[in-house]
């Protein structure tokens, strides 16, 4: 039986690529025409880490505004307008949603960690299609300034933005914004879109074709794994995200009426639509995170994977019921009984190969030897998190309980849980255990280890108390709020500092390590770390597997 | 609220967040203790109310009830006639309490989803709590300081077995209760009252189409205004919605503009206001008080300010402000009115209504005075 | 390692998917009409002719509700001639609302519909409806307009249907025509599409 342990590389690979002084490209070239993965991964890392910055800053100011009952802050940015206010603040959960999710996360796991990654790890030179890897980078920037810019342009009568959430349901985005923003933003997100399913064809194509002698489907390491689930998982679901967001801009621009009951069209079916994307979209942001919590467990308890088919399977089949669950986001739009019980039970299946997760990683450490270096921190971490995060997931999925919590801080304490903690925990544990293999360099253990704490207790001050809150029936997008929510508000914006202390650890560290940071060999985490990219230079050379590796 | 606070701070600074789980579900144990038999219950009062009020199937068409296109002007007496006592709200409840718990709940699907809840908050905790534990074991016992050399265990078919099987059944058991709570919302006791909530931006208008299809506007009171009776800021509304003590209410949501939601947290009910089509929720609470709760669809700009009133009064008042309103309407077809029995429980007496529904033939005679251009609007024969 | 061509069949393949799935969005919208109007999905009324009508009605009865809304933008009074009936199922109904023109100009409305709970869509049976066809009102005129409906016996034998007490059928008039300076009208699009849907 194949685990990711038995990998060892070509018996040539190492010493074909000893050095780094191979032929590389002027700085233009390499950078804006760069058809190498590993500089695209490492562009891909730098804009999900500046979009990060925005997003979170516009999170910074809705918890400043929430922080107290009233409108302390907002009405100042628009000129004591209170109406102008409340918009803003419609149009910062949404910028705040839409770049976390299309510009934050995604680019940082499947272009930066997926790109860097997946080719070395399957013995390959390079991802199958390097100049459209190339082309998906780029339409992210004007997608980016797209959203950006659709913050500066009418939206509805009078105001500034689309406030339509990142959901963009109709009617709000068609005759509640007759003003061009949300056409931005729709074209924003048909780019964005654009470049996500390129990459997809890309990872595909690549994990398909390319991987090196003896590399079966069942050696992949499991990152590798969840890359091909969630380029599935994007070329399936993207798609139909186009296709009902194009439909919303000709509804908006050239008098069709899919979604307005005016002219027989049902703004419901964009929900249905928005949501078959909208649920296998929130995998897409986990599932790389699974690989890489996976690989980094692994790792640090110097073990094989725990149960390495039933993992990567498990993978599959969160993939694949996850295009079968989406109504659980419309259990209050109106649904019948039947198909809320059918769709409650769907969703509650979905636990199971989640639980199989959880428990493979703690039997991966079971018996193992761990140290406890940041990147174990993290994906430690967030075994806690995605705990939590799923636990509330089971209750949310009973449709019942959901009339109660739907569009409660309930449902933003279940998802920021997963997401802003699942999904970015994987990303800093990634982030630090390859950031020696990016660099070459090593990042600084103590800055990374206070990053982690302080960081931690953020997070959890920060989003614990939304649930609370959603218990106590507090509604989601409101920028004020009847006082009996005050405490656990000013409570969870206090959290939202002290995380904002721990990103200070993170960039701190960054820069010095980048600059000042000890130079590290080939295969810095030792024993534990046995797949591909251990077996080259840090950073490895230019043009990887020239000669090819062959795998036992 | 100082106590709360620090409560809540110390519980998220835990480092194992699942301990502010186990305190809140050692609270919540407090509430109902035992699901309540919501079917039976409710069907119980029926059986003790006269079946569905009856309204005269009337020739004559009442000449257009302003209902549809009323303005606001005239309506912000129209729901507090003269002299109808607006009732002031009892701190913590039917509003947040600023807790960690549900709001108290005051339906009969609001106890039984209210039991489910915190039987789901404990089992979930138990759930945290084993895999908590797992995880620190391992940590602790597989430390490199403690144990240096690692097996090469990457297989064990019992425990993965074990630890498929197991979260199944958790999820089977889970979903008998969680079915029984989804089948008692969509069977709801025979309505006694039914009224038509309209999402508008931003605020609510209420139509009772069972009194003559009176409307009024619900807007939010201002900041002084609420503050002036003792109502929650944010929360209360100009006109609220009057509704008799213990009758089971019907509740028709609609939009005319985007997408709304009518939410009640303490009766345990939401549903999403969507132009161009019909939806029903209901509830029946028994007793009388306010009631507090907010659009819970993002709807646009002042979104988080059209909150929903509702006031459960005796059904002599009801009856006196049914009354007013439909004097004041010109209602020609009074409505239901209530009073409680002597055994307390509700009873419905249809208003004054000379026949039963009128049969089907009578219709179309009934109507032919008005139309003489009805025929070739219906056209029925050109579907599709 | 696989050959370039190979590589690039991939590549097509998964393209190809992806293009397919943009159909399958499009496609959703007529599909998904198709498929509320064969259920009776959220609400969807089932349409039958005469001849589908039961021989016999049931002596079981149910309460039918009408409920009626007019969007903003149409200058019309509009609402049921009685709020609501008992009826028994599978009996032939005739029921009227009533529409009042308030402009100075003919306007042209048509209707969304639904009934409620959903669960009834499937067994809450129109035979002729105003709601099939847009509806044009003279400058002041008053029509009545006639549904006729019969509710399905077929609703006894469904666990989920048979205990519903009252069916709330909702129709909501949407202007068709925007009137313009010249009195003309500009016609939407959504004219050219079949009998208006609300899946
Ligand atoms: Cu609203």
């Amino acid at each position: 039986m194949a685990n990711t342990a038995e990998f060892t590389a070509g018996h040539d690979a190492h010493d074909a690529h000893d050095h780094d002084h191979d032929h590389k490209p002027g700085f233009f070239a390499r950078w804006f025409l760069s058809t190498n993965h590993k500089d695209i991964g490492t562009l891909y890392l730098i804009f999900a880490i500046f979009a990060g910055i925005i997003g979170g800053a516009i999170s910074g100011v809705m918890r400043l505004e929430l922080a107290e009952p009233g409108m302390q802050w907002l009405p100042a940015w628009v000129g004591g307008n209170i109406d102008a206010s409340y918009h803003l603040w419609n149009s910062f959960i949404t910028a705040h949603g839409l770049i976390m999710v299309f510009f934050m996360v995604m680019p940082a796991m499947i272009g930066g960690f997926g790109n860097w990654f997946v080719p070395i790890m399957i013995g390959a030179p390079d991802m199958a299609f390097p100049r459209m890897n190339n082309i998906s980078f780029w339409l992210i920037i004007p997608a980016f300034l797209l959203l950006l810019g659709s913050m500066f342009v009418e939206g509805p009568a009078g105001f500034n933005g689309a406030g339509t959430g990142w959901t963009v349901y109709p009617t709000l985005s068609t005759s509640g914004h007759p003003g061009p923003a949300v056409d931005m933003a729709i074209l924003s997100l048909h780019l964005a879109g654009a470049s996500s399913i390129l990459g997809a064809i890309n990872f595909i194509t690549t994990i398909f074709n390319m991987r090196a002698p003896g590399m079966t489907l069942h050696k992949m390491p499991l990152f590798v794994w969840s890359v091909l689930v969630t380029a599935f998982l994007l070329l399936l679901s993207l798609p139909v995200l186009a296709g009902a967001i194009t439909m919303l801009l000709t509804d908006r621009n050239f008098g069709t009426t899919f979604f307005d009951p005016s002219g027989g069209g049902d703004p419901i079916l964009y929900q249905h639509l928005f949501w078959f994307f909208g649920h296998p979209e929130v995998y897409i942001m986990i599932l790389p995170g699974f690989g890489i919590i996976s690989q980094v467990i692994s790792t640090f308890s110097k073990k094989p994977a725990f149960g390495y088919l039933g993992m990567a399977y498990a993978m599959v089949a969160i993939g694949f019921i996850g295009f079968i669950v989406w109504a659980h986001h419309m259990y209050t739009v109106g649904l019948d009984v039947n198909t809320k019980m059918y769709f409650t039970a769907a969703t509650m299946v979905i636990a199971v190969p989640t639980g199989i997760k959880i428990f493979s990683w703690i039997a991966t450490m079971w018996g193992g030897s761990i140290s406890f270096k940041t990147p174990m921190m993290w994906a430690i971490g967030f075994i806690i998190m995605f705990t939590l995060g799923g636990v509330t997931g089971v209750i949310l999925s009973n449709a019942g309980v959901d009339t109660y919590m739907h569009d409660t801080y309930y449902v933003v304490a279940h998802f920021h849980y997963v997401l802003s903690l699942g999904a970015v925990f994987a990303l800093f544990a990634g982030f630090y255990y390859w950031f020696g293999k990016m660099s070459g360099r090593a990042y600084n253990e103590v800055l990374g280890q206070l990053h982690f704490w302080v960081f931690f207790i953020g997070v959890n001050v920060l989003f614990f108390p939304m649930h609370y809150l959603g218990q106590d029936g507090m509604p989601r997008r409101i920028p004020d709020y009847p006082n009996a929510y005050a405490s656990y508000n000013e409570v969870a914006s206090i959290g939202y500092a002290i995380m904002a202390v721990g990103m200070v650890f993170f960039f701190v560290n960054v820069i010095w390590s980048l600059f000042a940071g000890k130079r590290v060999e080939g295969n810095y985490w030792g024993e534990g770390a046995t797949t591909l990219e251990w077996t080259l230079s840090s950073p490895p050379p230019f043009h990887q597997f020239e000669t090819l590796p062959t795998i036992k | 609220m100082g106590r709360t606070k620090i409560w809540a701070v110390a519980a998220a600074l835990a480092v194992l967040p699942n301990l502010a789980f186990a305190q809140a579900t050692d609270q919540g144990t407090t509430a109902p203790s035992v699901a309540p038999a919501v079917s039976a219950e409710s069907i119980a009062t029926e059986a003790a109310t006269t079946p569905l009020p009856q309204l005269p199937g009337a020739p004559e068409v009442p000449a257009v009830v302003d209902g549809q296109g009323s303005t606001s002007d005239a309506l912000d007496a129209a729901a507090n006639p003269s002299g109808f006592p607006r009732a002031a709200p009892t701190p913590n409840v039917g509003q947040p309490d600023g807790g960690w718990n549900l709001q108290d709940q005051h339906t009969p699907i609001g106890e039984y989803g209210s039991w489910f809840n915190t039987v789901l908050l404990w089992l979930m905790a138990a759930v945290t709590l084993v895999v908590f534990a797992l995880l620190a074991y391992a940590m602790w016992r597989y430390a490199a300081k403690r144990h240096p050399v690692a097996s090469r265990t990457s297989h064990n078919t019992l425990i993965e077995i074990i630890w498929t099987v197991v979260p199944v059944l958790i999820l089977v058991a889970i979903a008998v209760p969680s079915f029984r709570l989804l089948a008692d919302q969509y069977d709801p006791p025979a309505p006694d009252l039914t009224i038509k909530a309209i999402g508008h931006q931003w605020y609510w208008e209420y139509e009772y189409p069972d009194y003559g299809g009176f409307t009024f506007d619900a807007l939010m009171l201002s900041e002084q205004e609420s503050a002036a009776q003792g109502s929650p800021r944010l929360l209360d509304t100009d006109n609220r919605v009057i509704v008799p003590a213990g009758a089971v209410v019907k509740v028709l949501v609609t939009s005319v503009d985007v997408l709304h939601s009518w939410a009640m947290p303490a009766f345990w009910v939401k549903m999403d206001a969507v132009p161009g089509r019909i939806n029903e929720t209901w509830f029946k609470v028994d007793r009388p008080g306010v009631y507090f709760g907010q659009c819970s669809e993002l709807c646009g700009t002042k979104h988080a300010f059209m909150p929903i009133a509702i006031e459960v009064v005796e059904p002599e008042q009801f009856n006196a402000w049914v009354a007013a309103q439909e004097a004041e309407n010109g209602s020609e077809t009074p409505g239901p009115r209530f009073s409680r029995g002597a055994d307390g429980k509700l009873v419905v007496t249809a208003a004054a209504a000379p026949a039963p529904a009128a049969p089907a033939a009578a219709a179309p005679a009934a109507v032919t005075p008005a139309t003489p251009a009805a025929a070739p609007a219906a056209a029925p024969t050109a579907a599709e | 390692m696989s050959t370039r061509r190979a590589t690039h069949r991939t590549g097509l393949l998964a393209a190809g998917v992806a293009v397919a799935m943009v159909g399958l969005a499009y496609a959703s919208v007529p599909l998904y009409q198709l498929f509320c109007q064969v259920t009776g999905f959220g609400g969807t009324t089932m349409q039958a002719s005469e001849s589908d009508l039961p021989a016999k009605p049931l002596a079981r009865t149910i309460s039918v509700r009408f409920d009626a809304n007019v969007t903003p933008g149409l200058p019309w009074s509009f609402e049921p001639a009685k709020t609501h009936e008992t009826v028994r199922i599978g009996e032939r109904r005739l029921a009227f609302y009533r529409a009042t023109n308030h402009s100075d100009k003919p306007v042209t409305g048509t209707a969304s519909f639904n009934v409620s709970p959903d669960t009834a869509g499937g067994y809450f049976v129109k035979i002729a409806c105003f709601c099939f066809t847009e509806q044009t009102l003279q400058p002041g005129q008053t029509v009545d307009m006639p549904v006729t409906y019969f509710v399905d016996p077929a609703m006894m034998d469904d666990a989920s249907a048979r205990r519903i007490d009252e069916i709330t059928l909702s129709y909501t008039f949407f202007p068709v025509d925007t009137p313009t300076a010249s009195g003309q009208k500009a016609v939407k699009t959504a004219q050219a599409k079949p009998a208006p849907n609300q899946g």
